[in-house]
């Protein structure tokens, strides 16, 4: 006698089967139990006990999370910061400064940020691997830098026609944040060998 | 494993809008069915914790894109799923095994009696793929050929084949068409 093979009982749990299977099953006590094999073994797969991950791996995911985040908001910082350098392009402007001592040390200040800026560019960050405590480092850096960019963003908004010596301590600060940032960056990552 | 789990929408908007606490949260209630999903499909435990945490970096890479079509479960198991096969795939490149052979563990005979859990791991990679998600899952055999890059027709047969195995395995209907 010919019995249904697997795939015919699989076509009958799924209700696709052929009318000789369909039939077949009603008059063979052999089948049929292969069929409640099928739908048991399927209902003990269900059953099995769910298998829990043997270590907590949040702490890597929440850490590319804040380096995502600080990357994020430094996109917005350097759209910010293009605002600020041509907002104290004005200010410097002959005849709009008043101070010639803030004046050089504004100036000398935004090199210096530009510096750090261009040998951050150019030192390769995606190609590198950061530990999960040097990550979070990097990532309170880029939350610090992101803030005074948005200082000095603000800036204009505030005092438009003015310059004062808070102007040149927020990029003095912002210079020293970027100084620590490069440092980090290039003593403590590392490439990754793919 | 069956997960009925839902997620207050002002938890995935929280998510969406960057909030750390709500992707944590995301995190707990999704990274049991995520792991017990990939360890189902794969043979090796590292491996489903790598699976587990390139989900949820690209949960956290993406969610800002989910538009609440279906259940969130569903949007986040697809993606394990997927990194699941991928995983699959990239070793069976490297063992330069076809992605349909059927092997059975050295040693392994009909009628070994073996537990389902234990008869379940003895089989190849696919198959186990393709039964986890059709029969536990509920991925119909369209979803499992599109997740996989093969056509209906393959899923279907290596579910059967998989069956087969295991009945084998589990000593059952011995005898029983003599």
């Amino acid at each position: 006698m010919m019995h249904c093979t697997m795939d015919d009982l699989l076509a009958l749990r799924a209700g696709e089967a052929s009318v000789w299977a369909r039939r077949h099953v009603e008059d063979c006590a052999v089948c049929r139990t292969e069929l409640d094999s099928v739908y048991q073994r399927v209902a003990q797969l269900k059953a099995l006990p769910a298998l829990r991950p043997p270590r907590d791996r949040w702490s890597i995911v929440r850490d590319a999370v804040r380096v995502e985040q600080s990357r994020r908001r430094r996109t917005w910082g350097v759209w910010s910061l293009a605002a600020a350098a041509a907002l104290a392009g004005v200010l410097l402007a002959p005849g709009l400064g008043s101070n010639g001592t803030l004046h050089a040390e504004l100036s000398r200040a935004k090199d210096q940020s530009a510096t750090l800026e261009d040998q951050l560019q150019n030192y390769d960050v995606d190609g590198r691997v950061l530990t999960g405590r040097t990550a979070a480092r990097v990532a309170d850096l880029e939350d610090k830098i992101a803030v005074i960019d948005g200082d000095l963003a603000r800036w204009g908004a505030i005092k438009p026609q003015t310059q004062d010596a808070q102007l040149v301590k927020l990029w003095q600060q912002r210079v020293d944040l970027m100084r620590q940032l490069v440092n980090v960056r290039v003593t403590n990552a590392r490439y990754v060998g793919l | 494993m069956t997960v009925a789990l839902a997620v207050p929408d002002v938890l995935v908007a929280r998510a969406q809008a960057g909030d750390e606490a709500a992707l944590e949260a995301l995190y707990r209630a999704f990274e049991t069915p995520v792991y017990n999903l990939a360890r189902r499909m794969l043979r090796n435990a590292e491996d489903a914790e790598d699976v587990l945490q390139e989900t949820f970096l690209e949960v956290v890479k993406s969610i800002r894109d989910y538009r609440g079509e279906g259940y969130l479960w569903g949007w986040i198991r697809r993606i394990a799923a997927t990194k699941a096969l991928m995983r699959i795939r990239r070793e069976q490149l490297r063992a330069t095994e076809p992605l349909d052979e059927d092997h059975g563990k050295a040693g392994m005979h009909i009628g070994a009696n073996l537990d389902l859990e234990r008869a379940f791991e003895h089989l190849t990679d696919t198959s186990r793929a393709v039964v986890w998600l059709h029969d536990v899952e509920g991925y119909t055999h369209e979803e499992i050929g599109e997740l996989m890059g093969k056509s209906v027709s393959f899923s279907k047969s290596q579910l059967a084949r998989a069956h087969a195995r295991l009945r084998g395995l589990l000593g059952e209907g011995e005898g029983a068409r003599a």
